[in-house]
Formats: structure tokens, sequence, C-alpha cells
């Protein structure tokens, strides 16, 4: 056995730090006054598995044949500790402000992240879902952490259960190709699949007649994509979304929607690409009519809410669908698709943590008791331009991202994956996202309207830690640095999906 | 340096960006010290690039091509030729002054970061409105000098008079801008490309050509030139677009002198002496340049005559001004204008940084009637203030002597005798009202409160070293660049760019009887420094009797011809209540019906979608294995 | 033919069990019902050859789990209380939704042709999966080490004590 352990080095580097931070937690920073180291060693453990990402780059590396750092890993790896770092960021002062600022935390954030660095360089999905029900199991124990909070521990609950019940279609998926192919193996399936596709209905050895049309394949194919589906909350199982998102922690909640659903998405392009790249005309009907359900319903509901949090979750069901549909025309333009999706991933991760983030820091007066709570409602958005102009033009940034007004990340974004769904032939598909992003500037714009033109109802104060500032001028930069150059992002995307193929 | 073009406009926007990241949490009350240095560097690069042009000709920098996607292409491409090597002297230059200005002016002022990272950003668009090599640039960043101006002008947001000059200002900027947008559109759909280069090269082909609008056959060139000078119009503040102008004078005074004279109000000659090669197959569009311009000298200078707000009558002046750039590039005498735009944003902007040390030096009173015999108290701010007064009035060899005389002089021998004598005459006027200003403020006795309680003072040193540079310039760059007359500096540098498209510039090559034309404008000049003389020193009781006499005249000019008024009966008004028509008559009724269907329409999908949502664990486990039946069913069944 | 017969009765229980665990409506009956279904399964592994998997089914999920279950049961209640109502609610749509997949799954697996292999012999595999852990499947070993380690820490810290302020 000649394992390469170089491949393994930034997820080492990660469990390590996390079982440091837990250590540290328990015998030293649990009984300091200020607790920031915890924070302090999650940031320096994911920023030195980070750095370390680019020298493992120089090509495709493989840690037995379950599991291989190509491109497309290293990219997903940098996006999961990207958006990690921001969120370990964003959480120092509110976790403080909320009273649980405890090393469990930052120890549990990490094997959330190591879980999905797992996932995009599983070959195997053995490890995929092993490294799913990782980040999984985390994210379980991340939403219920305000443990004293009703609406967190149902949050808890309900991901839990309906968790598990999605992990279990996914593992009936993967047991039920493995009983087709006879492997767990990506490339190993990939491979059998397309020699089946060759060779056609005159298979020897007796083992399937006409495989790709097997009962049981488009079986697995849906149970998997029932699982998949669940984890980047693409309707219909997207229920979980607003109940878990609206009661969890709103610093889990950001990470929540752009971490879990990076990697939901890393392995979506594996399995339906790679893997079941044979399959594509059967999974491309699904995917499309999931795609357009889960943008239109998204964005339909989100007009209707006054919780800001609630409809960001809305928002992020229906960014989902936008990078669905992305998913849809790669089946036909493989590489310009597939890296209009990741870029996309990546832009979207930056608007959206930075949506939620201001979100986060925001708070207003309790009227009765007349404390600091976190503000949750349109309502406590109005006049904030006047109390707070920079952080009113953040948000300002971040909506018109996530509207896709140019010069922002999100109308590049957009106008690449439409692009490609356009090369796809599939016009009709872009009109939708099209009319979609339409309706979107709706409710987007409304906070504006609420920031700019409103005058304020309560008494609002934004949180003025420098942890979270920073956090927040990276996410803003980078999202319009990203909608001003964006073709140095896209060639990288691009070069890291080629890899694929 | 070719490959270093980008970093000319990248400095500014750097600093103007960490200024306002870092401003008010960390730098505070050092917020001036990267931008200043900022736009320090790039001044010098542009010095560089300037003498670089000289030598070697245009200059050339592909930045990147900032979204390909198989055919659509949109890159990002800087050019600097002669043109654009003024401009970008000028405007890094004059904006590095009125940076180190500002230092003093605005210390202590509760936006101070805001201010520096704003005025920063702004140079960094209007460097890049005179950089780029292409039309979709060119508006991009004509919408950004005219954000940043928003901005600016609203600094005080707090003060109502502020806000809505600068919503005034962005929303008179718009109708023009609409022109503007559409004349690129037709570029577009003209040529299939918006760089510069392809459309000045190729515009030859479409002479004649006609392009139908409403029924009628419009020339094409004609047509596109029209909607690219009402761009102009707007920014450059011309009639019938003028009234932002004297409003932004809401903004500080480094911000009315930085974009409200010295160059954001210039983009508009620059777009025009930019598009030469399609204007001078317009001729028709040219007369109406001209006439625009030789209207807007004569008409804003009778206002400026009056006024009694020392930024308002340099406002005014500035318009009056810009129109004598528009009236030159109408009769041909291209380089005058860029000539003039050159001394015009070095005195202009002495005069308004002189004017911000007189309200600076009277904790911010603005009214001349409560100024006067400021000349002892504040000497260095007077003297400045007097180079820049004589520079305007066109007294030689001062810088405004040389450019204007060249205007008037091209109008004349073009033959546009009317548009002269309203240039003259507003010679005249100029030197009058510029030097009624001098001696109300300067002379005669102190008429205000101010001094009881706070006593006037100069100004530091911080702001007196930008006036004497700007003061230098306007008695020296005259004759240095413009000397001799036609055939100076200015002249063969720009010669290049004018070469390749004087084709059949209307511009007469003779300088027989410029001797004589350039005695009677100092004459005139004089003529009306001496008539302000009479009127506010010699005799003032004089200006009352002559208000006494031709009140209507009087409240005529004072009301600045009725045209806020006229703007709001005729425009501001009817939009209003047509918008409160549609809102009350037409929305309720028709619109209800069909828009409102349709939103209530989602609305009430939306609700309904919403409760589906009920929070019930059992129903959303439910509706996944419904998904995955329904999807299943599809499969097994039907397909 | 033999083999038939055992795989049908284990089948059997364990459907059957899985049954009274989903409609008994005390929850104690529920959880020992369980107890059969595991078994079931342990069962239907040894028929597969899996010798090793059925003694960990045992010996985690009956011994281990199903234990801590009960005892989890028992100790959220009063002991006295034995009548835990666990009511089965919302029959009709359940049964739609059931009878549909079941239907579906039905369809497929009738229509499939199955892919045949003999009857494995019964060899110890214990040895071999421990080398495999070892080596072509070291990671994914230490990755589920790391999932209960993040279970365990979660569980601790949500089952423990208010935070202290």
């Amino acid at each position: 056995m000649n394992l390469n352990w170089t491949a393994i080095l930034p997820e080492i580097f990660i469990t390590l730090t996390a079982l440091g931070v837990l250590g540290i937690d328990l015998f030293y920073t649990r009984y300091q006054k200020d607790k920031t180291l915890n924070a302090i060693v999650t940031l320096s453990g994911m920023g030195i598995a980070f750095l370390l990402l680019p020298f493992l780059s120089a090509k495709t590396q493989i840690f037995t044949s379950l599991f291989v750092l190509d491109p497309l890993a290293i990219f997903f790896k940098m996006v999961f500790l990207i958006s990690g770092s921001m969120t370990a960021l964003i959480s120092i002062n509110y976790l403080k402000m909320e009273g649980f600022d405890l090393g469990e935390y930052y120890g549990v954030l990490l094997f959330s992240i190591l879980g999905m660095m797992v996932m995009a360089s599983a070959n195997d999905f053995i490890l995929i879902y092993l490294g799913l029900e990782l980040m999984t199991v985390s994210f379980y124990v991340l939403s219920g952490f305000f443990k004293t909070d009703l609406r967190s521990n149902e949050a808890a609950l309900k991901y839990l259960i309906l968790g598990g019940f999605a992990s279990a279609l996914f593992l009936y998926g993967i047991s039920l190709l493995y009983g087709v192919t006879g492997s767990t193996e990506i490339s190993y399936i990939a491979g059998y699949l397309t020699e089946q596709t060759r060779t056609g209905a005159d298979s020897v050895a007796g083992v399937t007649s006409a495989v790709l049309s097997h009962p049981l394949l488009s079986l697995s194919l849906i149970m998997l994509l029932a699982g998949l589906c669940f984890k980047v909350a693409a309707v219909p199982f997207h229920m979980w979304t607003p109940d878990v998102y609206e009661g969890a922690p709103t610093s889990v909640t950001a990470f929540m929607s752009v971490g879990p659903k990076a990697a939901g998405f890393v392995v979506m392009l594996r399995v339906l690409l790679v893997a079941l790249g044979a399959l594509e005309k059967q999974w491309m009907v699904i995917l499309a009519v999931i795609s357009i359900l889960t943008m239109t319903l998204g964005n339909i509901v989100a007009i209707a809410q006054q919780n800001v949090k609630r409809m960001l979750a809305y928002s992020s069901i229906a960014h989902a669908g936008y990078i669905l549909l992305g998913i849809v025309a790669s089946a036909r333009v493989l590489t310009a698709g597939s890296a209009s999706v990741v870029f996309y991933i990546l832009s979207y991760a930056f608007m959206n943590l930075g949506a939620f983030t201001v979100l986060l820091a925001l708070r207003k007066e309790d009227k009765q008791t007349g404390l600091m709570v976190p503000a949750m409602d349109l309502e406590d958005f109005s006049g904030l331009s006047k109390r707070d102009p920079l952080t009113a033009f953040l948000m300002l940034i971040f909506m018109f991202s996530l509207t896709g007004i140019p010069p922002t990340a999100g109308f590049v974004g957009k106008f690449y994956l439409f692009m490609s769904a356009v090369d796809a032939n599939l016009v009709w598909l872009a009109v939708i996202g099209v009319i979609n992003s339409a309706i979107s500037a709706y409710y987007y714009l409304r906070i504006l309207v609420y920031i700019y033109m409103k005058e304020p109802k309560v008494v609002q104060s934004v949180d003025n830690s420098s942890s979270l500032w920073v956090a927040l001028y990276v996410m803003a930069l980078a999202t319009l640095l990203i909608g001003i150059l964006p073709n140095l992002l896209f060639n990288v995307a691009r070069a890291s999906v080629v890899s694929l193929f | 340096m070719e490959t270093m073009l980008w970093v000319i406009p990248a400095l500014p926007l750097l600093a103007s960006i960490v200024t306002i990241l870092g401003g008010k949490r960390w730098i505070r009350e050092k917020s001036h010290w990267l931008p200043c240095i900022g736009v320090g560097i790039s001044f010098l690069l542009s010095l560089i690039t300037f003498f670089q042009v000289w030598n070697r000709g245009t200059l050339h920098q592909v930045l990147y091509s900032w979204i390909s996607s198989g055919d659509f292409q949109v890159n990002l491409t800087l050019q600097v030729d002669p043109l654009t090597a003024v401009m970008v002297v000028v405007v890094s230059g004059v904006s590095f002054l009125i940076h180190i200005y500002s230092i003093g002016y605005m210390h202590g002022d509760e936006g101070y970061h805001r201010f520096f990272s704003f005025i920063s950003l702004f140079t960094f668009s209007m460097l890049m409105l005179v950089l780029s090599a292409d039309f979709l640039l060119l508006y991009v960043f004509w919408e950004a000098v005219g954000l940043c101006s928003y901005l600016l002008i609203g600094h005080w947001y707090y003060k109502k008079s502020a806000a809505d000059a600068g919503k005034k200002a962005f929303i008179v900027n718009r109708v023009g801008d609409f022109g503007f947008g559409l004349g690129v559109m037709l570029l577009f759909t003209t040529f299939g490309t918006l760089d510069y280069q392809t459309i000045f090269s190729r515009s030859g082909e479409f002479v004649g050509k006609t392009f139908p609008m409403f029924g009628i056959e419009f020339d094409l060139l004609t047509l596109t030139c029209l909607l690219l000078f009402m761009g102009a119009i707007g920014k450059s503040a011309q009639f019938p677009l003028h009234v932002w102008l004297p409003d932004a004078m809401e903004g500080p005074t480094p911000v009315s002198a930085l974009i409200h004279a010295a160059t954001m109000v210039t983009a508009g000659v620059y777009l025009v002496a930019r598009c030469y090669p399609l204007y001078n197959l317009a001729p028709k569009a040219l007369f109406i340049v001209a006439l625009i311009g030789g209207f807007t000298v004569f008409f804003a200078a009778t206002i400026g005559l009056v006024q009694n707000d020392i930024k308002r009558v340099l406002a005014y002046s500035t318009i009056s001004q810009l129109g004598y750039m528009f009236m030159a590039l109408g009769v041909g005498a291209y380089v005058a204008a860029i000539f003039h735009l050159v001394t015009h944003a070095f005195f202009k902007a002495l005069l308004f940084l002189a004017s911000g040390s007189v309200i600076h030096a009277l904790g911010g009173e603005q009214d001349m009637r409560n100024m006067g015999g400021l000349k002892d108290k504040i000497p260095g701010t007077y003297w400045a203030f007097l180079i820049g007064a004589l520079a305007l009035a066109g007294i030689p060899p001062l810088a405004g002597f040389w450019s204007k005389d060249e205007i008037l002089m091209g109008t004349f021998k073009a033959g546009y005798y009317v548009l002269w004598i309203l240039g003259s005459a507003t010679a005249f006027m100029t030197a009058f009202y510029i030097f009624r200003l001098i001696f109300m403020t300067f002379f005669g006795d102190f008429r205000g409160r101010h001094g009881v309680e706070h006593p006037i003072h100069e100004s530091p040193p911080v702001m007196l070293y930008p006036l004497t540079v700007l003061a230098i310039l306007s008695i020296f760059a005259g004759w240095m660049l413009g000397f001799p007359p036609e055939h100076g500096f200015i002249h063969t540098f720009l010669a290049p760019t004018l070469a390749e498209t004087q084709g059949t510039a209307p511009l007469p090559e003779t300088t027989e009887g410029g001797a004589g034309l350039m005695f009677f404008s100092i004459l005139v000049a004089a003529l009306g420094i001496l008539t302000a003389w009479m009127f506010y020193v010699k005799r003032p009781e004089m200006p009352v009797r002559f208000a006494e006499t031709y009140p209507s005249t009087y409240d005529w000019l004072l009301h600045k011809y009725w045209f806020d008024e006229i703007y709001d009966t005729l425009f501001v008004n009817p939009t209003k209540q047509f918008a409160n028509f549609l809102w009350q008559g037409f929305d309720d009724s028709v619109i209800d019906g069909v828009i409102n269907g349709i939103a209530r329409g989602i609305d009430v999908m939306s609700a309904k979608l919403r409760r589906l949502q009920s929070g019930y664990l059992q129903q959303y486990a439910l509706s996944m294995v419904i998904g995955v039946i329904v999807i299943l069913g599809i499969y097994l069944l039907i397909v | 033919m033999l083999l038939v017969i055992i795989f049908t009765i284990f089948a059997a229980i364990t459907i059957i069990s899985a049954g009274m665990v989903a409609f008994s409506q005390n929850i104690v009956y529920s959880a020992f019902s369980l107890l059969f279904t595991f078994f079931g399964i342990a069962g239907l592994y040894v028929l597969l050859a899996a010798d090793f998997l059925a003694a960990t089914q045992l010996l985690i999920y009956v011994g281990g789990i199903l234990v801590l279950l009960l005892f989890g049961v028992m100790l959220t209640h009063k002991i006295q209380e034995v009548n835990l109502s666990n009511e089965s609610m919302r029959l009709a749509p359940a049964a739609i939704v059931v009878l549909a997949f079941l239907g579906l799954l039905s369809i497929a697996i009738y229509r499939t042709q199955w892919p045949t292999v003999p009857v494995p012999e019964l060899t110890p595999t214990t040895a071999r999966i421990g080398t495999l852990f070892m080596t072509d499947y070291l990671l994914p070993f230490e990755i589920a080490s790391l999932v209960l380690l993040t279970a365990l820490v979660g569980a601790v810290f949500i089952a423990r004590g208010r935070v202290k302020k």
C-alpha cells in the first residue's frame, strides 16, 4: 500500500485543529474570561489548510482510489474554507452576545467543513456518504446550538429527522446502484455505464441486458437525486429549509445556506456528470423540472415573507434553482455549463454570506425589555441608511448582487448560467430564469426601499466588532471584484471542471 | 508607461476604497493621506504619460476582457491620445491641488473620510472617462461621475437644500443622459461596435444615410450627434439643462471647484471634441452646438450680473464659460475649445477655492451683501481672487485672455457674426460681474456681523498653497500654451488628433485682422471692469437706482429668467399631477385590473404556497416522499 | 429450497415486527418489536454469508442501541404510567403514499432482470474486513470515527446543563 499522504494534508490539518479547539477549550479557554482564543485557533487552522491547497494543486493526486484531489476538489475546498472562516469571524461577537461563546461551536464547525472537504474529494459513494453524514451531523448540532432557545431546538430536531430521512433515501440509492453496477467507485461506475452504452443490448456475461434502461438504475438515480436535492434545498425536498434556517443561530444559517449547498452541488457534479453521465437524458428532464419549480417557488414565497431571515431562506432556495439550471445545461455543454455552476457557487457564497452577516449585525431595541435583540423583520431595517450609511450601502451591494444587477458578482454569475443554458439550446429555461430574476428583484429591492426610503421605526444598532467587519468588507469587496473582474475567476472555474471529464 | 496606464486611475480608486472602508473605524482624521498620495502619484504618472504622448503619439492598453461568452465580448481598453493626455493632466493635477486644499477646508467635518473617499472616487471615474477607448466605458463612467457628483453635492445630506440639490442634479442629468444613452445605442446598431477608432474611421461610410423614426427619415449622423450632444448639454449645464449647476453649489466648495468648475462639467466639451470626426460630417449638428453654446454664453452671464451668493455668481460664470467652449466647438475652433477648457480649469478652480477661502474665513457666510472690505483682512485670498478674476475677465497676459480671444476670433472668422457679438457682449459682462464680486467682497466696508464673535482669519497654509499654484498657472498657462495665437504649444500638440479629422473642419487658416480683434476684446474687458468700479466703488447707489428704474428686468435676471419656476410649471408639476392621475385615476381602475391582477395573483399564490409550510414535520417528510413517488411514477409508468 | 424457507421466515419476522413498531399504540411495545426487526435482519445477513455483519447487528443494535432506547423510554417518563401513548395519525394519506411507493418499487423490482450470483460459501469474513479497514478503506474508517466523535460532542453538549452566563 502506497498512500499519498500529502493529498489529505488539509483534511488532517482541519481534523487536528478541530480536536485542538475542543481540547484547548476543555482545559484552558473555558476558564478564561476572554474566549477569543478558540476562534483564533480555528481561523489559523483553516488559514493553514487554505494555504496548503495551492501547493497541492500541481496535478491530480490520489489517496487510494476513494479519494482524489483534482482541481475541482481544490476549488471547492477553498470555497468551504473561505466561507467557513467568514462564518467563524462573524460568529465571534455574535456568540458572545447570545451567551454561547463555547469551544464546541468551533470544533463542530470545523468537523462540518471537514465533511464538506471529504465530499468534494470523494471518488466513492461510501466516502461521499460519510462526508455527507459528518457534515450533516455537525449541522444538527450547530442548528441547535442555542439550546435555551426553543426555535433553535425545533430547528435542530426537524433537521435531524428530515436529514436522517434524506440520508436513508440517498443510501438506498447507493445500494441500488451498487446492485446494478457492482461497485461504489465513481470512476468505475462511469466507465461501466459508458461501456454499456457502447455495447448496447447485446452484453455478454449474462449480467444485464440494456443496463441503461434498467428500472433499478432509474430508481437509484431518483433516490440519489432526492438525497442531494434535500441537501441543496430544492423543491420538493426543501420544506425543512425555512423552518431550520429561521430557528438556527444566524451565523449557522449563514453558513448552512452556503457550505452544505456547495458541497451538495459538487457531489451532484461528480455523480451526475461523471458517474451517471451516461444517463444524462434521464436526469436532465428531472432536474430541469426541479430547477424551474425550485426557483419559482423560492421567489414567489419569498415575496410573502416579512421576516428577513425567512425571506433569505426562500431566496437561497431560489438560488439553488438557478444553479440547478446550470447543471441541466452542462448535460449538453459540459465545460461551459459546469464552469458556470462552479463560478456561481463562489459568487453566491460571498453575496449570501454577506446578506446574512448584515442581518446578523443588525440589532434592535426590544420595546418591552429595552434589551438589544437580533433584528429580523423588514420593519427593523427601515431607515438604516440614516443610522448607519455604510452598513446600508453594503446591504445594497449584496441585494444588488443577489438580484443580479451589474457590476456585482451576482450579475456575472447569472449571465454565465443563463448563457450556458442558451448555448445548450435551452433558451426557454434561460427565459424562465430571467423572469424569476425579475420576480426576485421585488423582494430584494423592497429591503432597500425600507433601508433608504423609510424613517426608522425602532432603535437600531449595528455590531461594531472588528472581526465581523473584516469579514463583511471581504465579502463586499469580493462581490464587487468578481463582478468587475469576472474573467479571471471564470478561467479558474473552467480549469477546475475540465479535469472532471 | 504603455502597460502602466491602468495605474493612473487605479491609485485614486484604491485610496477611495480603503478610505471608505477603514475611514470611520480606523483611519479617521488621517483620511486625507491615502487619497492625496494616490492622486499625487497618478498626477506624476499623468505627466510622464503626457510627455510620452508628446514624443511617441497615442498609447493604448487593453486591460482585460470583462465578459466573454462566445461572440459576446466586452473589452476594457485604455487609450491616451493628445486630447486625452491634456485632459488627464488637467484632471489629475487640479484634483490633486483640490485634495490638498480640502485638508484645510474640510478639517473637522463629520464626514471627513467620506468626503475624501468620494472625491477620490470621483477622480478615478473622471480619469476613466477620459481614458476609455470606447463609448461603453465612456458611458459607464459618464454615469459614475454623475453619481459621485450626486454623492458630493449631498455631502451634508441632513441639510434639506443639499439633499434636494443632489437630487435635482441627478434628475436633470438623467434627461441628458437619456439622449446620450440613445446615441450610444444608435452608434452600436450602426457600427456594430463601440470602439472609438473603428467608429471614427468608418464614419465616412454613413454620410447621407438616414434613420427612420416616427415615420420621418432623419439624417443618421446628425441624429447621432444631436443625441450625444444631449448628454453634453446635461453634464456641462448648457441651456436648457443648466438649472442644476447653481443649486449644486450646496456641496462643499472644493467639490464645486473640482467637479462643477474644473473637470466634470467639461466632460460634455470633451465628448463633443472626442466625437469631432462625427460632428465634422454633420454640419447641422455642429450649427446647433454653436447656437446652444452661443446663447448659453450670453444668457448665463446676464443672470450672473445680479446674483448675490458668491458661489452662484461663479456657477453662472462657469455655465457661461462652458458656453464659450461649445461655441468654439460649433464653429470648428476645436483647439480653442480645449485650450479654454484648460485655462478655465485653472482660473475657475482658483476662483472657487478662493471663494471657499472667503467663506471659510467668514465661517460659512456666502452672501456678498454681508461681506466687504476683506482686502486687508485676508490678503492672500484677495490676491489669488484678483488674479483669477483678471484671468476670467480676459486681461492679457493672463490665461483667460488667450483662450477666450481665440474663441472669439474663431467665431468671427467662421462667419458667425451674431455669435461673435453675443460673445463680445458677454466678455464685457464677464468682466463686470467678476469685478462686481471683487468689489463687493473685498472693497468698501464690512457689512456683516460675523467678525464680532468670531474674528476673520486667513486660511491655513494648506489651503493657500494650492491657491498659489493655481494663481501661477492662471498667470502663465495662457501664453505658455497658446502663444503665438493658433500656433502655440497646445496647437501643435493637439494637431495629430486634429489632423485626422480636419478634412472638413471649417476653421480658416488666416490670422489677418487678428490684432484688431484682440485689441477690441481687451478694450471690452477693461470697459467691464471700469463699469463695475463705477457701480460698486465710485457710486454704490447706482445699482440700487438701476434696480428701481428697471424692476422687471432686474427681477427677471435675479430670478434667473424664471427658469426654475417655468420648469416647475411646465414639467415638474404636470409630472407630479400626471403621476397623481396615474396613481389615483388610471392605476386604481386600469392597472388594478391588469398588473395588480398579476401581482395579486402572485401574492395570493405566494400566500397559498406559504401555507404549505405548516411547520409539521410529518408533512415535510410526506412532501419528500410524494416528490420521489411522482418522479418515479413518471419514469416507470409513462416514459 | 431450504434457503427460501429460511429467508421467508426471516423476512416475515422483519416485516411483521417492523409493522408492529409502526402501529403499536404503546411505545414500549414498539421498542420491543424493534428487537425482532433487528434480529430478522441479522438472520438475512447470515443468509448472505455476511457473518461479521450479522454478529455486529446483534451485538450493537440489539445489545447496545435497543437497550439504550428502552432506557431512554423508561427514564423520560414516570415508570408508573406504562400507558405511553403513541397514536398513529392520518392513516389515510400515509396509506396512500406508502402503497403508491410500494407499488412503484414492486414494478421496478418486477421489471428488473436481476443479476444472479451463486450462493456464496460461508467463510469467515472478519479478518478480511479488518484488513480492508486498515488498508483500502482506511479513510472511510477514520471518517466514520469522526462522525461518531462529532455526534458524541454534540450529544454531550446538548445534554449538558444550561450554560452559566
